[in-house]
């Protein structure tokens, strides 16, 4: 009974989805459009309380399942992500007629899978948690079906998708084999004892990297990255650059800094060059960019450079995994908000904005401006918003770890990262709307939930201690 | 305890709520914004009152744990240095809304007062925090509101200006942020405890080896370099005040270009005395051309904004070459400069605009015969040139001439005092030459017709310039009383950064 305490917060999500979905079938149109979120919405919020019902931190399920402060927090991201998903959506869902009860079932299901990677104690588990998140995604990024962008996202995205996992699951079919064990704990212990002793360690260590980098979108593996968040209808983009991100860097956490931990000191410099490969191209190809969705998914990039870089420091102890868990959180937040603000634009297709359809948005819309300008300077890393203490902590461990001159590319980056983020401020606010401007979206609702958002951006950013405690809290169970 | 400092901070943020209110009234907003800045004035002035001059350490502090997971406090507090840097601070933001109030900004109103009030938070902010942390913050929320009072406000190449002005900015802040993680990763004691609190940082700085300190103090000295800007960084600026709406131009020049000189002065000075050694031969140069090349460029400019732009080079080298003699007299010489150089560009930029607002000329060959239509603009911007270029018994002279006795008495670099003081004493007589020169030909000659009918200046804008006109006359005559206030603090600032084992109890 206790085990299945442990996953409350789980079930509780699986089964809002399973009520959405039948709520989906039976309830006539109008009244489905308008009670689905809700019920959506409210579900999440009672899993979320749940997270944070005691069950003592421990192994459960036979130590399948590891409920700890890292899981709290995890599952606490993803949950709040899948909220603001949601929030966000409705009135997009309408105007594109995309079946919502579909649409927030995905998200619901797919946020279990993310939820699962938190509380994997073990190979298998993280596994099943990858492909419960994963495969939703897919759906998610093809479910327009008639729209020729979305069924080429989807399909890109799920052959390479696919292509990952089998690596993935490649390297742990190795790790079994040198260690005799799927147990996170076991597989700590023999590795520890013989380290990069042989060949047969570094394909595990290689095959693993790759696979889960694939998942990051860590260059060179993020060639399907641009093209699927392009394709997939705006809401679903927010979601898809921000859950599964942190999905992924949850399991690198528990794989690559917590079971495969002791090969870090090893390892931790080529992680360092994929960090810096990785942040550096994300910004360079996103300068070049005249879409801003497009641009956006280019920059996610290179957020998962800095993410990256924190996890390549890992060898300066708990600062450098708190590191990933603010920054991914950070992360989420404003990188969704960001994504969402592209929403307003009404336009024909789904390919987002251009920048010349952003002319004179500050004076359309001022609110949602204002919203997207506080996402955009996070996301560059200035003062007080919350992306600025993100880049604060995560240089710290980096430094820390001897790395100085992956701080060096850290910073110059965020110059690179500023010009393009600060364009569309140009477009926004120094242009005046042309003629040709886009009309834009009605969506009080979306004004509302971005609102939000950037509130908590900039509220965490001048007070962001309590949310670095906790990352602190949930990052020592990685430190053994 | 008191706390008047975090006071500074909260009034213009209050400000932002009337004016958020109000936002459709034109009027009101404008008249929100005044009493807002005018109120932080008040303040700022109050401050000063409660100041003990004749105390080096910090004064008026305010000490609470911000983030106390990382040992970072919210720590304010003020010096001989600083104190005097708010209140010109407080004042040029008070006459620039001031102006801009009065028809000089005719669209978006509202963000526009907003940009500003949210600017002087950074700008005073900057000058008050004594946490690396916090500074750092301020020093990046000057450049957001900059950024758009630029580009949103500004003439026909304002974007290309105001990007370049934050591309600039930000590469060399953000370098300097991996310098401030540095320290704070290097500040650690036996207990690993770390800090970014000056004063704790000052008694930890014999932590760091020289090797660290030669590159932290680059970190340092790029990012305050380029906010100066030193030659070679000093290409955004010409560019950013000729795009500029009037007040924009007003504060950059007179309070952001400050943050450069006075980052030098309270932390990197002090924090790495190494640092400095090592790099002040590079620095004394830098700081000689920039006021010989500042000067000649100045000379051949055709646009007065630009002039005027260029003569600011020239003139934070003297500020710079006061603080890397490393002695008292250039040392206090550059604290002067920095407010004389806030006072009278300040003022040379507004008079400038006032001039533009009406010709809606800025070439120099395109005005002339100003002076015959307009007394009163002559004899205030008269008085402002010539104490710009060093006139005896006006500020401009007092700064200029102990910078270079510190000069003089300078030996640390190769060639000695003796060799850069005259070449920096050339920029004085530059200065002469090419402000002098271009006075003539936009003042006298003969009037020209399409300017016969254009009026003098307002009520409004004689309000704005009168106050910078005492200060500029105040400081020139007298400026003993702000030396003494200066003094105590820059000594300490100095024993600090020549003397590696000097260690104080600075805040109390």
């Amino acid at each position: 009974m206790n085990d299945v305490a442990a996953v409350y917060p789980e079930i509780l999500v699986t089964v809002v989805a399973v009520v959405v979905l039948m709520a989906d079938a039976t309830l006539e149109r109008r009244l489905a459009a308008l009670l689905l979120p809700v019920i959506t919405i409210a579900g999440l919020v009672a899993a979320l309380a749940s997270v944070f019902y005691v069950v003592p931190a421990g192994q459960y399920f036979r130590g399948f399942v590891t409920i700890d402060a890292f899981t709290s927090f995890f599952r606490a991201v993803f949950i709040l992500l899948a909220i603001f998903a949601v929030a966000v959506s409705p009135a997009y869902l309408a105007r594109r007629a995309v079946p919502p009860g579909e649409f927030y079932a995905i998200i619901l299901f797919s946020t279990v899978g993310a939820m699962t990677i938190a509380l994997s104690a073990d190979l298998i588990t993280l596994f099943i948690g990858l492909e419960t998140m994963t495969i939703p995604i897919y759906v998610l990024a093809g479910i327009q079906r008639s729209d020729r962008f979305a069924n080429e996202a989807a399909l890109k995205y799920f052959l390479l998708g696919a292509f990952s996992s089998a690596l993935l699951l490649y390297g742990f079919a190795w790790l079994y084999g040198i260690t005799k064990s799927t147990d996170f704990a076991t597989i700590t212990g023999v590795l520890a004892a013989q380290g990069v002793a042989n060949g047969q360690t570094i394909v595990a260590l290689g095959l693993v990297t790759v696979g889960l980098g694939f998942k990051a979108a860590i260059v060179p593996f993020h060639q399907w990255t641009p093209d699927a968040y392009d394709g997939a209808p705006t809401p679903a983009t927010a979601f898809m650059s921000v859950g599964p991100k942190a999905a992924a860097f949850a399991a690198i956490l528990r794989v690559l800094v917590g079971a495969m931990g002791p090969l870090g000191v090893d390892w931790g410099a080529v992680l360092a060059i994929l960090a810096a490969v990785t942040m550096t191209a994300g910004n360079v190809v996103a300068l070049a960019q005249t879409n801003v969705k497009r641009m956006l998914a280019y920059s996610s990039i290179a957020h998962t450079g800095y993410i990256l870089a924190a996890v390549a420091a890992s060898k300066a102890g708990a600062s450098a995994s708190a590191a990933v868990l603010f920054y991914v959180f950070a992360y989420g937040l404003m990188n969704l908000g960001a994504f969402a603000c592209l929403l307003y634009f009404d336009l024909e297709g789904t390919r987002g904005a251009t920048l010349e359809d952003l002319n004179g948005f500050g004076r359309r819309e001022p609110a949602g401006a204002l919203a997207l300008f506080i996402f955009l300077i996070s996301l560059t890393g200035i003062p007080p918003t919350i992306g600025f203490v993100a880049k604060f902590v995560v240089i710290q461990p980096v430094l820390d770890a001897g790395l100085a001159w992956l701080a060096v590319v850290i910073a110059l980056n965020a110059v690179l990262a500023a010009f393009y983020y600060l364009r569309v401020v140009v477009r926004m606010y120094m242009y005046d709307p042309s003629e040709k401007v886009p009309r834009l979206a009605n969506t009080g609702a979306l004004s509302a939930g971005l609102t939000v958002a950037s509130l908590a951006v900039l509220v965490l950013g001048i007070l962001p201690n309590s949310l670095y405690e906790w990352a602190r809290q949930a990052a020592l169970p990685l430190v053994r | 305890m008191t706390h008047v400092l975090s006071l500074l901070v909260v009034i213009p943020l209050a400000g932002l709520i009337p004016l958020f209110l109000f936002r459709r009234d034109e009027r009101a907003v404008k008249q929100v914004a005044i009493t807002t800045t005018a109120v932080e004035l008040a303040v700022s002035l109050w401050m000063l009152s409660q100041f003990h001059v004749g105390e080096a350490g910090f004064q008026l502090t305010e000490r609470v744990d911000w983030l106390p997971s990382l040992g970072i406090t919210y720590f304010l507090g003020v010096d001989g240095i600083s104190v005097l840097l708010v209140p010109m601070t407080t004042l040029l933001t008070f006459i620039s809304v001031l102006y801009s109030s009065g028809g000089a900004i005719k669209t978006r109103v509202t963000e526009f007062m907003a940009s500003f009030l949210l600017l002087e938070i950074g700008m005073v902010g900057v000058f008050i925090a004594l946490d690396l942390f916090l500074f750092y913050v301020f020093f990046e929320l000057m450049l957001l509101p900059m950024y758009l009072i630029i580009g949103v406000w500004g003439g026909p190449r304002r974007i290309y200006s105001t990007l370049k002005f934050v591309l600039f900015t930000l590469a060399g802040s953000l370098l300097m942020l991996v310098g401030i993680v540095a320290v704070y990763l290097a500040s650690a004691d036996a207990s690993g405890a770390r800090t970014l609190s000056l004063p704790d940082l000052i008694e930890a700085r014999g932590r760091f080896s020289a090797d660290f300190q030669f590159w932290v103090f680059l970190a340092f000295a790029l990012a305050f370099a380029i906010k100066m800007p030193m030659v070679p960084f000093h290409t955004w600026l010409p560019d950013a005040h000729v795009e500029a709406p009037t007040a924009g131009s007003v504060v950059l020049a007179g309070v952001l270009l400050k943050a450069g000189g006075y980052g030098f002065l309270r932390f990197a000075l002090p924090l790495f005395p190494f640092g400095v050694q090592a790099w002040l031969p590079l620095l004394i140069l830098l700081s000689v051309v920039a006021i010989v090349y500042g000067a000649i460029v100045s000379a051949v400019q055709k646009d007065l904004k630009k002039l005027v732009a260029y003569s600011s080079v020239a003139h934070m080298g003297f500020v710079t070459l006061g603080i890397f003699v490393l002695n008292l007299q250039g040392g206090v010489g550059a604290v002067l400069q920095m407010l004389n150089h806030g006072f009278v560009t300040g003022a040379l930029f507004l008079f400038v605009g006032i001039q533009y607002e009406k010709t809606h000329r800025r070439q120099i060959a395109d005005l002339g015969g100003l002076a015959n239509m307009w007394p009163l603009y002559t004899t205030f911007f008269g008085v402002f040139v010539l104490a710009s270029l060093g006139l005896p018994g006006l500020n401009g002279f007092v700064g200029e001439f102990l910078v270079l006795l510190g000069t003089f008495r300078f030996s640390g670099v190769p060639l000695g005092g003796l060799f850069w003081g005259p070449l920096a004493a050339t920029g004085v007589i530059l200065a002469a030459v090419y402000l002098l020169w271009m006075f003539q030909r936009v003042m006298y000659g003969p009037v020209r017709e399409a300017y016969k009918l254009l009026p003098d200046m307002t009520p409004l804008e004689v309000a704005c310039a009168v106050p910078l006109l005492a200060m500029t006359v105040i400081l020139g005559v007298a400026p003993q009383p702000f030396i003494s206030i200066i003094e105590p603090s820059l000594d300490q600032v100095v024993r600090l950064a020549t003397d590696p084992s000097f260690t104080v109890l600075a805040a109390r």
